[in-house]
């Protein structure tokens, strides 16, 4: 119980942060906007084939996006060596890997209420307010499945000039399952699931979430430990 | 029965060294610091002083030798150690965007402790930012950041305290409201360790002093006569 009210502080305490420094969550969903507008300009004005990728185009901005979001998280708790001071608490890292990832989530959740709607309009899809509902779900479960690998790598780069150039490179291979998993089961929102192949994609996706969560729990002390 | 039955050590080390790729900067340091005793650890830059609070405060492990906290083993019982220290170090932990308070409120919660609003803003009152309770801390001058990181000391109620440079930074009303805690810790039973350059005053209100040299122990006795073989090995 007492790791719980400690995650809970430490999301509060990242949310927190994060809205006093907005600029980054703004930085990040212009970033994502653009994307979304560079990738319509690359299949150029064909409708159909605009709505075929919106899928592919809406989970890969939502992958950028949060490369950048989760790099920055890292180097708000290096700063000042803040994340040696909670190390001091006699907190367990596996809650300090809970608190991030939650706050992480959040973040990208955050990102969900504007994507989506310019994605819809620029690549000429329109859908009814159930199937949103069912994008906007999607949405979670991909955010939960990057940001539970994504908050690990960060902290294992945090500590290197390099990181904005290693994490994604870490990064954008371990995530493939969910990658796939969200385009597939984004595109059958899209453009309907006539052969009910939601489930199974639904499924791995979070199989594969739980698996991340459990994974990078475990292994997040080691990445947070100096050098030994 | 033996000592560690009765009270045991609050550091204990034997041999202990820390080695970063081929150097070692630390080696062979044996140490023995009772409740309650304050002892000073003095040195030239490099000599090893940051090294040692930090092995001792469990974010390095020892590349040789062993080291007890309280008769504990930091590498096996990390959580029980974590309660028994408090280390202030060079950087402050603190967070640009929280104010003064919330950081107190943050380090609170995680701490288990539920401590009231009004136990918090005496806390700041103790060190003057009281008014500037819901300032942010990016708005903090040097001094103002360390006397919220000293706050540590007292929110944590520690058993062993571990101060790296305590004195700097701070205005002389900081240093001699540290000064003033340092001795307090000492009523109370709470071991100080701290490393400091400011050896006027240090050697005033440590029991004890360590000479490091090279990460290595050059000399150790009462504190008092520190500055004199210093002036020797000059």
């Amino acid at each position: 119980m007492r790791a719980l009210g400690q995650i809970a502080t430490l999301v509060r305490k990242d949310l927190l942060v994060e809205w006093r420094g907005r600029a980054r969550l703004f930085s990040v969903l212009l970033f994502g906007a653009v994307t979304l507008l560079l990738f319509s300009f690359a299949v150029g004005p064909d409708s159909l084939a605009l709505r075929a990728a919106a899928a592919g185009f809406l989970v890969l901005a939502l992958l950028l996006s949060s490369t950048m979001g989760l790099s920055e998280s890292f180097r708000v708790e290096q700063e000042q060596r803040a994340l040696e001071g909670l190390l001091l608490l006699p907190v367990e890292p596996v809650a300090l890997f809970y608190g991030k990832a939650l706050a992480n989530t959040v973040f990208l959740l955050l990102l969900a209420p504007i994507l989506i709607p310019v994605a819809l309009v620029l690549y000429a899809v329109e859908l009814e307010a159930a199937r949103i509902l069912g994008l906007l779900g999607l949405w979670a479960l991909a955010a939960a499945g990057l940001s539970a690998p994504g908050t690990l790598y960060a902290a294992m780069t945090s500590r290197l000039q390099s990181q904005d150039v290693l994490l994604p490179l870490l990064l954008f291979p371990l995530v493939v399952p969910v990658l796939m998993a969200s385009v597939k089961s984004a595109d059958l929102i899209l453009t309907g699931d006539p052969m009910a192949q939601m489930r199974s994609w639904l499924v791995l996706l979070i199989g594969f979430d739980v698996i991340y969560w459990s994974l990078c729990g475990v292994l997040f002390p080691y990445a947070v430990q100096e050098a030994q | 029965m033996t000592r560690d039955d009765a009270r045991p050590l609050a550091v204990r080390t034997l041999g202990l060294g820390r080695r970063f790729g081929r150097h070692w900067a630390l080696a062979h340091v044996d140490l023995a610091v009772e409740p309650g005793e304050i002892l000073l650890l003095a040195g030239p830059n490099g000599s090893g002083k940051t090294t040692l609070l930090r092995l001792l405060a469990g974010l390095y492990r020892p590349s040789a030798g062993s080291l007890a906290i309280f008769g504990l083993d930091p590498a096996k019982e990390r959580l029980a150690c974590r309660r028994a220290l408090t280390l202030v170090s060079h950087d402050s932990y603190l967070y640009d965007r929280l104010t003064a308070y919330e950081t107190l409120a943050v380090w609170a919660r995680l701490l288990g402790r539920p401590a009231g609003e009004d136990e918090l803003v005496g806390l700041l009152a103790e060190v003057e930012l009281a008014e500037r309770r819901d300032l942010q801390v990016k708005g903090f001058s040097a001094g103002m950041r360390k006397r919220l990181t000293l706050l540590r000391t007292r929110l944590e109620r520690p058993r062993l305290v571990l101060l790296d440079e305590p004195f700097s930074a701070l205005d002389p009303g900081g240093r001699r409201m540290v000064e003033g805690w340092i001795e307090r810790f000492r009523d109370e039973g709470i071991a100080v360790l701290m490393a400091s350059h400011a050896l006027e005053r240090t050697t005033r209100i440590a029991d004890r002093a360590l000479l490091l040299e090279r990460g290595q122990i050059a000399w150790q006795g009462a504190a008092a006569e520190l500055p004199a073989r210093m002036e020797r090995s000059r």
